[in-house]
């Protein structure tokens, strides 16, 4: 039996790295994810935590530790944000390639120069090429239970992938809210040792999957194979995790209040809080409008999305981030939306919001005005190609 | 294996070399040896790059043209 | 066929496998032959060197490298989980080419200096980035040809031994492949040694420095005669010159090479000077404490 205390996201996924018996950390601090790891700093110096935390001089240098202790057999937990999380972007590429199950938290903040210290996703957005899975989490529960869950996907040898747990700076990283703990004994049960089946650096019994390929395409296809694999391993770690702790994630994609309704929007991370505040609602107000909430980006949930597309007529996505120039100046999950739903013969009407950029607040008022977009094109039949910068228009006084 | 090409290749006159070891020593490639018999090459893997000859004392390695 | 037996069985036992990729005459392979004398099997080899690990990809050993941006970083990792899984017997070297100790990896390479990680760093320096058609890096010496310094490089070598000694490490020392016996004592004693042991040996590239591929031994052992490359050891800051060869002109080491071969007499003068300043503060601070 676990027990339940007020944590921060930050202080969340602390526990979430000593439940998994991380054994390395190597990590640099940064704003908002300093709490993270100073915390794993005082659980080790308390002796309740058995790790060796490196303090290294920049994230390069973070996730390159990482990527020697994991290929050397040691399980790695290590976190960033923002400026720190694209300094690492080299370093970034290669656990994928090499296929090291590290575990890291991203914790969203905006990029220089146009933003402070609050979150966009920007950040981790930035690195969807890179072959990380990536989660988008609400909450510190959520943060806790997804970075033991993290292990448990990343270590599967049919995935051998690094995870990104990811969650806003402050308004997840920062804001307590009531956490169960797991007990050690089940999470040691359910989480066994970490050995990697492809590497063994130690002398005399040397085993590694590196070398230069003779055919690199198959070699490519080898890693999205295996981040194709992961959706399955997702949706089972999810079961069975619930099975033992009694809290279930639905997976990449979950549907709040979907019951009879055509038309929904879609939020990531700690918006989606505040979105379902606002769908209880408007619900009760008669308006008939959905939530979507995609939890995990990467691997992108393309066909759960097409299930769950033939359901709907409009799919509004909320978009904390902006991809400049881009198609119809969408945000990047929109793009993904329409690339995973355009080869349907009946596909839902899109469209896309910003909100958020910069770490602004998403308030209950901005959530209003999209989901009324949405009920407009749903009932027009008619929706905007070019995306909407909602923080940009006048919605009177804020809620 | 792949073929080496080289354009010259180390011969040992054995009665001049005076068993140093030097050739042994400083061939980057580990293609000389120093043996009860004398000094014998790993044309194999041999890069024909003179090293042993220049650092043999008294000269008694030569670099051959090969055919 | 008993030739090839023999080599056969040589190859066998020993730790680094003949028929490298690296240029005829190149000193990589030769370092790591001799290196790996000393640094023993129970080892494993972290990093690259020279020129992008053509040499490394013949250890028999564990290998494992990222790129040349990552110096010193990974093989940090690596001692980290063998400390975990309480794996003290195992030694890591961690290995670097001059672009990267010198340039790229500069602070990495300082940052593993400074929390003293129990690896043997080792810069193997052929003077510029060869690997990607010679150009010039921080650890290029004055006066060198390169593709990007055609009128030869203006800025002196970093001296890097001498800067990570100012780390206070508790080893760091000069080798040659000129002197296999020294070159292999320092990685004993080096291995002897728990904390950041920090090694550095300039090695003969001749395609780099252009010279004819058999003078490659014959030409460092030039540079440690003519004092351009000093072989010492810091150790717990206490200078010692592990060898005072009667000095030549620096004329002979920088003639030997055809990327010395524009400088004027007026140029080699103030190298000569350079040396014989560098060689006089070795000399006063010999068996004394370098740390300021
Ligand atoms: S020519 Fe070069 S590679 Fe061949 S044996 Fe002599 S030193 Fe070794
Ligand atoms: S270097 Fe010359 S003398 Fe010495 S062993 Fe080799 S061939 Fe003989
Ligand atoms: S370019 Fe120089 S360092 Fe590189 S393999 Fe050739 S000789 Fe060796």
């Amino acid at each position: 039996m676990g027990i339940i205390r007020m944590l921060e996201g930050n202080e969340a996924a602390a526990w979430g790295a000593k439940l998994a018996r991380a054994e390395v950390v190597p990590a640099y601090p940064i704003t908002p994810q300093t709490e993270l790891i100073s915390t794993i700093a005082s659980f080790i110096a308390n002796g309740e935590m058995k790790a060796q935390y490196i303090k290294v001089e920049g994230e390069h240098t973070a996730m390159a530790a990482a990527i020697g202790a994991s290929a050397a057999g040691a399980r790695v937990f290590t976190a960033s944000a923002s400026q720190g999380i694209v300094f690492m972007e080299e370093a970034l590429w290669m656990p994928p390639g090499m296929r090291l199950p590290i575990v890291m938290c991203m914790v969203n903040r905006a990029m220089a120069p146009i933003g402070g210290l609050r979150p966009d996703h920007n950040d981790s957005l930035l690195q969807r090429d890179t072959g990380w899975i990536q989660f988008y989490c609400e909450n510190s529960q959520e943060i806790l239970d997804t970075v033991i869950q993290a292990y448990k996907v990343g270590e599967d040898k049919r995935v051998y992938l690094p995870v990104a747990v990811c969650y806003d700076g402050y308004f997840a990283s920062a804001t307590a809210t009531p956490t169960s703990i797991p007990d050690q004994k089940e999470v040691d049960d359910y989480l066994p040792p970490y050995k990697h089946e492809m590497y063994n650096l130690m002398p005399g019994e040397f085993r590694t999957i590196r070398g230069f390929p003779q055919n690199i395409a198959k070699a490519r296809y080898e890693v999205q194979k295996a981040t194709e694999k992961a959706k399955g391993v997702i949706e089972e770690v999810d079961k069975s995790y619930g099975e033992i702790f009694g809290r279930y994630y639905d997976g990449a994609l979950e549907e709040y209040a979907c019951d009879g309704i055509e038309a929904v929007f879609m939020t990531m991370g700690s918006m989606t809080g505040t979105a379902r505040d606002v769908i209880d609602e408007i619900q009760a107000e008669g308006k008939k409008v959905g939530l979507i909430k995609m939890r995990c980006f990467r691997p992108f949930p393309t066909e759960e999305l097409r299930k769950l597309a033939k359901k709907y007529k409009v799919i509004g996505i909320v978009d904390r981030n902006t991809s400049y120039g881009s198609a119809s100046g969408s945000g990047i999950v929109a793009m993904e939306v329409a690339r995973a739903l355009y080869s349907l013969d009946d596909r839902p009407l899109l469209l896309n919001f910003h909100v958020g950029l910069g770490g602004s607040d998403v308030t209950m008022r901005q959530i209003r005005y999209i989901a009324d977009k949405v009920l407009d094109a749903y009932q027009t039949g008619k929706a905007e190609d070019e995306t909407d910068w909602v923080e940009l228009k006048d919605l009177g006084e804020v809620m | 294996m792949s073929q080496i090409v080289r354009a010259f290749q180390p011969e040992v006159d054995q009665n001049t070399c005076i068993k140093c070891g030097n050739c042994q020593t400083y061939c980057p490639e580990g293609t000389v040896m120093l043996t009860e018999e004398g000094v014998v090459f790993d044309y194999r893997y041999c890069k024909g790059c003179g090293v042993c000859a220049n650092e043999c004392p008294v000269k008694a390695i030569k670099m051959r043209r090969e055919e | 066929m008993e030739v090839n037996k023999l080599f056969d069985e040589y190859y066998e036992k020993s730790l680094f496998q003949g028929g490298s990729t690296c240029c005829p005459g190149c000193g990589g392979p030769m370092f790591w032959r001799m290196a790996l004398e000393a640094i023993g099997s129970n080892s494993i080899i972290y990093g690259d060197g020279p020129c992008a690990g053509c040499a490394i990809r013949n250890i028999k050993l564990p290998t494992f490298g990222i790129h040349f941006s990552f110096a010193a970083d990974g093989a940090t990792g690596i001692v980290a989980a063998l400390n975990a899984k309480g794996r003290n017997d195992v030694t890591v070297i961690s290995a670097a080419g001059d672009g990267a100790t010198g340039d790229i990896s500069f602070g990495k390479i300082s940052a593993a200096a400074e929390r003293n990680e129990n690896m043997i760093q080792i810069c193997i320096d052929n003077e510029a980035y060869m690997n990607t058609g010679i150009q010039k890096s921080g650890l290029t010496p004055y006066g060198a040809w390169t593709t990007t310094t055609p009128q030869g490089k203006e800025a002196p070598k970093k001296r890097i031994p001498m800067i990570i000694a100012q780390h206070r490490v508790p080893y760091v020392a000069t080798i040659s492949v000129a002197y296999p016996r020294d070159l292999k004592a320092k990685i004993t004693k080096a291995k002897s040694i728990s904390g950041f042991k920090y090694l550095h040996t300039v090695m003969p590239c001749p395609t780099g420095w252009r010279f004819d591929p058999a003078k490659s031994v014959e030409v460092v052992r030039l540079g440690v005669e003519t004092w351009a490359w000093p072989l010492y050891e810091v150790e717990n800051g206490v200078l010692r010159l592990t060898l005072k060869p009667k000095q030549r002109p620096i004329e002979d080491y920088l003639k030997a090479q055809a990327r010395f071969r524009h400088l004027n007499k007026e140029q080699i003068d103030y190298v000569q000077q350079e040396v014989n300043n560098e060689r006089q503060r070795l000399l006063d601070f010999d068996g004394k404490s370098v740390i300021t």
